[in-house]
């Protein structure tokens, strides 16, 4: 890990809806560690980090425990200093008690906040051509990763799949024009939803391989990053080695601690200097990225 | 408010032949082998002594995913023991310890009495460690049983142990999954234990109603965290009031610590030593947390060693 996390309370600065189901927390503090894209904050209450405090006069807090009682862990959206401050952006969809608690945040609410946590994507090959797969929520990560490699890449292509229009961000695309990404400026954006609603109908594989089939066979090289619903990323990965195209993953598991002590997210990976052939790696701290060729998808 | 110099607290305590200077561990599984909780917060500074993950003699992969499931006030278990075994644990692990200056506690698993005498006779030789923590909740290959639910099978493992065992502490961590822990509690003290930590974590399982399927690749694992402390409570106050004090053993208590008031609420109802677990998870900074509110509680109410507080609860 290039940099240590910490443990901060963090000022909610925004919390706005992207589209149904979907919100994007601004979080903000003056001081918080370089982090690259691909690494995860892990957000609680507050209450958290008051539990064992007796000057603050909270004494009376231990007896409503806070619910959920484990963080969440968060990939980062998007981070930009300005001005002393630094802004850290979450995407989230409300699925359960955790998300439910953020959605209510509103402006100068506090959260705690662990990180940044994980080991992000590693650097992007010079001169490829990078394409960014991501389905559902799977997409906050892969945004921060695009905007950050407008420089190192030849060119940049977005994929996003959804199950119809009303699970669109409104920032991966423009109104009805689903060929830009309001918020990855010069990258191309190609959405495919299910029922056709917005964009190409169809998955997002479908149109990753139509677009595949496009090309010239002496182009650039292709590097593709995905993250989203496992079954998606299960394809993408299946068509980049039919393709023999260098894949990264950005898994989610789910985990207690986001640090590597509880050994909750454990994903089977190959390793060739086990016995066996394979280990478990801890999703927390060696991924969340990994190289897609490595992870055993069909273990038992 | 009574007002001391709060620098002037004793909050050192006596494990046996080891001396604490807080009374503060971590709850083995909880903290890895130390360097996991080095971003976050100073364990020599913050610690009694720090206790690790299981060890066992082969490195161990650990059970499928998912491992762990939150629950109410809590969460589920199954990690299956996960560890890199004792020679690489030795090789690999120990450097870090002898920079700690805290005592340090190995916890150890086994499938059979061989295997935990293999363990423990290793670790016994090493200067680092400092104390020998027996995991007896692990099932016993040749029947399947645990070992720490029944008092005869675990005082014959308590016993073989202690004769092998000459320099560390040894700690027995007694399983709640038993209809009367004051007589595995007995057991364990007069097969040899120098210390008990209780509890471990209860046996639950969690479902899913909508696709009607255990959570746990397990089925069933280990309820922790805060959900489980009346019941920890309950189990260090019979063992400290029925056997413990009188055979002078002093008690590790854990089980859903998370604040200085469940601290302090574990000495009064007979621990010496507390350990931190699944709020760890939550918040690595919690020992410092805890250790600054019980600092606090001690001044407020003129105590001023926290040992007076041990076993002091009063029965109505």
């Amino acid at each position: 890990m290039a940099n240590p996390p910490a443990s901060l309370a963090l000022g909610v600065s925004a919390n706005r809806q992207l589209c149904r189901d979907h919100f994007r927390l601004t979080l903000c503090t003056e001081d918080f560690p370089a982090a690259r894209p691909g690494q995860f904050l892990y957000l609680g209450p507050t209450v958290h980090a008051d539990l064992g405090s007796t000057s603050s006069g909270t004494l009376g807090l231990r007896d409503s425990l806070p619910m959920p009682f484990l963080r969440r862990a968060f990939s980062i959206a998007n981070l930009r200093r300005a001005d002393g401050k630094c802004f850290i952006d979450v995407i989230y969809r409300v699925v359960g008690a955790g998300t439910q608690w953020m959605a209510g945040l509103r402006k100068s609410d506090q959260v705690s906040a662990v990180g940044p946590l994980g080991n992000g994507f590693g650097p992007r090959p010079e001169n490829h051509d990078l394409w960014f797969v991501a389905g559902g929520v799977g997409f906050p990560p892969l945004m921060w990763l695009a905007n950050s490699s407008a420089d190192q890449a030849n060119s940049r292509v977005f994929f996003f799949g959804a199950s119809c229009a009303d699970f669109v961000p409104s920032i991966l695309s423009c109104g009805e024009d689903a060929g830009r990404a309001s918020e990855i400026p010069g990258c191309a954006a190609v959405i495919a939803t299910d029922d056709g609603s917005l964009g190409v109908r169809g998955t997002v594989v479908d149109v990753l391989t139509k677009y595949a089939d496009k090309r010239k066979p002496d182009g650039p090289k292709i590097t593709v990053y995905t993250c989203g619903p496992e079954v998606m990323m299960r394809a993408v990965v299946e068509f980049c080695s039919s393709r023999s195209l260098e894949c990264y993953a950005c898994l989610e598991r789910a985990m207690a601690c986001g640090f590597g002590t509880c050994q909750s997210c454990v994903v089977p990976v190959a390793d060739e200097l086990d016995g066996q052939g394979w280990r478990y790696a801890l999703c927390c701290t060696e991924g969340p990225v990994f190289e897609a060729s490595r992870i055993i998808w069909n273990h038992p | 408010m009574v007002t001391q110099n709060i620098e002037s607290i004793d909050l050192s305590v006596r494990l046996g032949s080891l001396r604490l200077a807080n009374p503060l561990m971590t709850a083995s599984g909880t903290s890895g082998y130390g360097p996991e909780l080095t971003s976050f917060i100073d364990l020599r500074k913050n610690l009694g002594a720090f206790v690790t993950k299981s060890v066992t003699v082969e490195p161990r992969k650990g059970n499928p995913p998912p491992r762990t499931v939150e629950t109410s006030g809590g969460m589920l278990n199954a990690i299956g023991l996960a560890n890199v075994g004792l020679e690489r644990f030795v090789a690999e692990k120990t450097p870090f310890f002898e920079e700690l200056n805290i005592p340090v506690i190995v916890n150890v698993a086994g499938h059979s009495i061989d295997e935990y005498v293999t363990v423990c006779c290793r670790l016994d030789s090493i200067d680092c460690v400092n104390g020998l923590e027996l995991n007896v909740s692990c099932p016993n290959v040749s029947d399947g049983l645990e070992f720490g639910t029944d008092p005869v099978r675990l005082g014959e493992l308590v016993a073989t142990v202690r004769r092998e065992v000459s320099n560390s502490l040894l700690i027995v961590k007694l399983s709640p999954n038993v209809t009367d822990i004051v007589t595995t509690a007995r057991a364990a003290i007069e097969s040899g234990a120098d210390c008990l930590s209780m509890i471990n974590t209860l046996q639950g399982m969690a479902i899913n109603a909508d696709s009607r399927r255990a959570i746990l690749a397990n089925t069933c694992g280990g309820l922790s965290g805060p959900a489980i402390k009346p019941v920890a409570l309950a189990m260090v106050w019979k063992v400290y009031n029925r056997v413990a004090r009188e055979a002078k053993v002093p008690i590790i208590g854990m089980g859903g610590i998370a604040t200085w008031r469940d601290a302090v609420e574990f000495h009064l109802a007979g621990a010496t030593a507390l350990a931190v677990g699944t709020t760890l998870f939550v918040d690595p900074e919690a020992p410092a947390k805890i250790l600054g509110g019980l600092r606090d509680y001690l001044d407020c109410n003129g105590i001023s060693s926290v040992s007076e507080l041990i076993g002091q609860v009063e029965t109505r």
